[in-house]
């Protein structure tokens, strides 16, 4: 009984999750340019599909924000694990500032730091300089996901592991990181999404070749293609929802 | 004590380049002059910081520490049974998990305009509502502190239901068993085993909200219709439109302290430490 | 799987980084330009046009201080040029180059905040004024219109420091630029004493809400006002008869640039007049070109209205930090 009640009420929260999501959606069919219903129409799916500015910056986008979560869960992971096994104050403090400092504080510096540092090396702002900062910013997430489950870890079985003669490393990947595993597919999928996100900091620190999606969807919808932007959020909707539904189906065979 | 060393390396390195660094340069444009359009010019001065003794900050500061801490509550009540409720869902966690996150995948803006839609006099709530007769004119739902309020609980809910399960999932049904064979009741077994057995998952997916809930400046524009500002709006005004960069800085450290007082005050608490 | 998807991207991207052909980076506002027009000048020149946006002067100022961004060509407004020209951002305009200078509409060849054109070529420009429903408010005259007790809760003004404090103080009879700390603190006074009677201080958000009639009178720009004239013929623009303020983006060349002569070519592209009124058609912005198109008294007001209009000048860096003081104070209370 009570664990149908749980179900009704994390649907309704789907629901309001979801719920945005829908109003895009019916929008993104709209003849209208603006938030009033004239009619169906596919026009800003045509228009969407032959920008090529967009396809580009998704392009960018997928490249940036896998590069960068990989790496990030990557780093986060272990840092993770090392501060689980004995606490490094200053740096465990770094990461939480690293998560209060706002972002456009964190853009307009790296944005100086890079700068700065062009002026030696004869670098400019590129893709490069976008992927480090955002796993700058990611690595807080991860190494916070990642701690929350070591807190419940059990020291003893590692430590078994290692009487059986099993190396560091050889315990750390045989135990510890399938019992990670959860944690690290969550901590990924954050990273994943912060990322994919990211405007403010992405806009300061992105060079002549590096437009993201975010960067596209805020030119266009502040200045009046927004139905554009409908049809481009929908699509990729519907892109990720396939994509979840077919692996859903792939790891149930 | 060697694998230890080497697995914070690379974190080491990506911070103090990235982050540490970076940090080194706020601090030093906070004590510096503003420039002509934005920048930083010489002499040094303190005045960035004195400017910052007008009561007028101290409201603001304030007024983002209240929301902040009523969005990551808000948070917390929503979340916890969904990510009860997920963990729990067997094979179908991984479906869940991203159905959470599926909304995350279109951009910030086009989401908060969805909201703007949904909740304007002409927007689809007063349109049902006056539809079903409930009200008769439509009632200002934007551009008040509940819009912010939603528009950050919305945007942040990921960020406290992910850590959360993470720390849920681990959990054995045997021992929920085990207390309800013993004779506990569900309430009892929700408060005396699950909740202090998911507490590292609560404390952290809070701060994962708190904190940037404290910076937080779009939402609070869009849906909260700049009428009032928090900390995050003051900051980034400064580095925009402003140009004040040394002034920006200033407020930024503030606010950092700010997060990291109240963060060590948690952590340091009874309750925490008996949680943690 | 994925893993796979990302290198097959990847070569995607770097297979467009091979392209030989000369390039060209602008950077420019965005929706600011008709994506065709730069297709037409990359076929006839047969170069590649990295074109990319930005949302305000000082995003673009942020990029560019460094002077090795990248960019070749950028778009700031008018009361920005001379900074950046005094910081040596910026290479003087060759005239030998720009032919299409003398299609320039009369009042843009001598302009007063670059009377020479030895800096930026107007490029497009606009007003701020009020947009209004004309069904539900009567024909604003001033600025007195958005204090109207009878709209509460049904009214915005922008939320840019410069416009709304500008706003207050020519309601008040004073300079829009005015950087008197007395003028100034009246004119914060009224803001102070309107802001129970708004809805918010948004931009450009705002078309959406005043073409579905949830806001009935706001301060806006014109050619936000003018895309929503065009959903909405309910809707009209007035220009304050106090005055009110324009503002004029130009096309520079950076002084970091290495193609001095391509970013010539380009402007004196921009300059056509078929050009300049594709481009302006697709931005709803009124060209700086003298087109046809002065029919649209939105965009383009006529030469009475024209002249009560002032071009902003930037404060000086005392009298702006009054102004953000204020402007804070107003946004807290």
């Amino acid at each position: 009984m009570r664990s149908r009640w749980l179900a009704v009420y994390s649907g309704a929260l789907l629901a309001f999750l979801h719920a945005p999501l829908l109003v895009l959606i019916v929008f993104s069919f709209n003849a209208s340019r603006f938030t009033v219903w004239e009619g169906f129409s596919l026009r800003w799916y045509g228009a969407a599909v032959n920008d090529p500015q967009l396809s580009e910056s998704l392009v960018n986008s997928l490249i940036i924000a896998g590069v960068s979560s990989v790496l990030a869960t990557l780093i986060g992971t272990l840092a993770a694990y090392a501060i689980w096994r004995r606490a490094a104050p200053v740096f465990s403090g770094s990461l939480y500032l690293s998560l209060i400092t706002p972002e456009i504080v964190s853009g307009v510096s790296l944005l100086a730091l890079f700068q700065w540092f062009f002026r030696f090396a004869h670098l400019k702002l590129g893709m490069y300089t976008v992927v480090i900062a955002h796993v700058a910013f990611s690595l807080a997430y991860v190494a916070i996901v990642i701690s929350a489950r070591l807190k419940s870890y059990d020291r003893s079985l590692e430590e078994a592991a290692l009487d059986l003669g099993a190396t560091e490393w050889r315990a750390f990947r045989k135990v510890t990181l399938p019992f990670l595993a959860p944690a690290v597919a969550a901590a990924f999928l954050l990273a994943l999404v912060v990322s994919f996100d990211d405007y403010v900091i992405t806009s300061l620190v992105a060079g002549v070749d590096s437009e993201t999606l975010p960067m596209v969807i805020y030119a266009m919808a502040r200045r009046g293609v927004s139905p554009v932007v409908n049809a481009v959020s929908s699509l990729i909707l519907i892109a990720f929802g396939g994509i979840i539904l077919i692996s859903q189906r792939l790891q149930r065979q | 004590m060697n694998l230890r060393r080497w697995f914070l390396l690379p974190a080491r390195v990506w911070m103090a380049l990235s982050f540490a660094a970076p940090l080194a340069f706020v601090c030093g444009y906070a004590f510096l002059t503003r420039g002509d359009f934005g920048g930083v010019d010489r002499p040094w001065t303190l005045e960035s910081f004195a400017r910052l003794a007008d009561p007028i900050y101290l409201g603001i500061l304030w007024r983002s520490v209240w929301i902040a801490a009523a969005a990551t509550a808000s948070c917390v009540l929503l979340g916890f049974p969904l990510a009860l409720f997920i963990a729990r869902a067997g094979k179908r966690r991984n479906l869940y998990l991203q159905l959470v996150l599926l909304p995350f995948w279109t951009s910030f803006l086009v989401r908060t305009y969805a909201w703007l839609f949904i909740l304007r006099e002409t927007g689809l709530v007063n349109t049902i509502l006056m539809g079903l007769h409930v009200i008769h004119s439509p009632i200002q739902l934007l551009y008040n502190d509940g819009a912010v309020l939603l528009g950050l609980v919305y945007n942040f809910l990921p960020f406290f239901v992910l850590p959360l399960y993470a720390t849920l999932e681990k959990m054995d049904p045997l021992l929920l068993e085990a207390a309800a064979d013993l004779g506990a009741k569900p309430r009892r077994v929700l408060w005396r085993v699950i909740v202090p057995l998911s507490a590292p998952g609560i404390a952290a997916g809070s701060v994962l909200v708190f904190i940037p809930c404290l910076g937080a400046y779009l939402t609070p524009d869009l849906l909260g219709g700049g009428k009032s500002i928090m900390l995050g709006n003051l900051i980034q005004n400064q580095f925009t439109t402003s140009r004040d960069w040394p002034f920006g800085s200033a407020a930024s450290i503030v606010l950092m302290l700010t997060g990291a007082l109240l963060l060590s005050a948690l952590l340091r608490s009874r309750a925490a430490r008996e949680l943690l | 799987m994925q893993r796979r998807g990302f290198l097959f991207a990847g070569a995607g991207a770097l297979s467009c980084a091979r392209d030989k052909r000369p390039r060209l980076n602008v950077y420019n506002w965005s929706a600011y330009i008709d994506p065709a027009m730069l297709a037409r000048f990359e076929a006839e020149r047969g170069i590649r046009i990295r074109y990319g946006t930005y949302e305000s002067n000082e995003e673009m100022l942020a990029k560019i201080a460094s002077g090795n961004s990248g960019w070749d060509v950028v778009f700031p407004t008018h009361s920005r040029l001379a900074p950046m020209a005094a910081h040596g951002l910026i290479a003087p305009l060759d005239h030998r180059r720009l032919p299409g200078l003398q299609n320039l509409d009369v009042r843009f060849q001598r302009p007063v905040w670059d009377p020479t054109i030895q800096w930026g070529v107007p490029y497009m420009w606009n007003a701020t004024g009020i947009a209004y429903n004309k069904a539900e408010v009567p024909q604003p005259h001033g600025w007195e219109a958005l204090w109207s007790p009878a709209l509460r809760g049904r009214m915005t003004m922008l939320d840019d420091p410069e416009d709304v404090i500008g706003a207050c103080l020519e309601k008040l009879h004073f300079p829009f630029s005015s950087g008197d700390e007395a003028q100034l603190t009246a004119a914060a006074a009224e803001a102070i004493r309107q802001k129970p009677l708004l809805r918010g201080y948004i931009n450009a958000e705002v078309r959406d809400q005043l073409t579905a009639g949830d806001v009935l009178a706001c301060q806006l720009w014109s050619t936000t006002a003018a895309q929503a004239i065009r959903a909405n013929r309910n809707l009209g623009f007035a220009f304050p008869e106090e005055g009110y303020p324009l503002y004029c983006d130009c096309a520079v060349v950076l002084r970091e640039s290495t193609r001095y002569e391509l970013a010539h070519e380009f402007l004196d592209f921009l300059l056509r007049p078929d050009v300049a009124l594709a481009n302006s058609r697709v931005a709803d912005t009124a060209t700086a070109v003298k087109v046809d198109d002065s029919h649209d008294v939105v965009l383009y007001p006529p030469g009475s209205i024209y002249r009560t209009g002032v071009w902003v000048a930037a404060l000086p860096v005392q009298a702006q930090k009054i102004r953000d003081i204020l402007w804070t104070r107003i946004k807290a209370v």
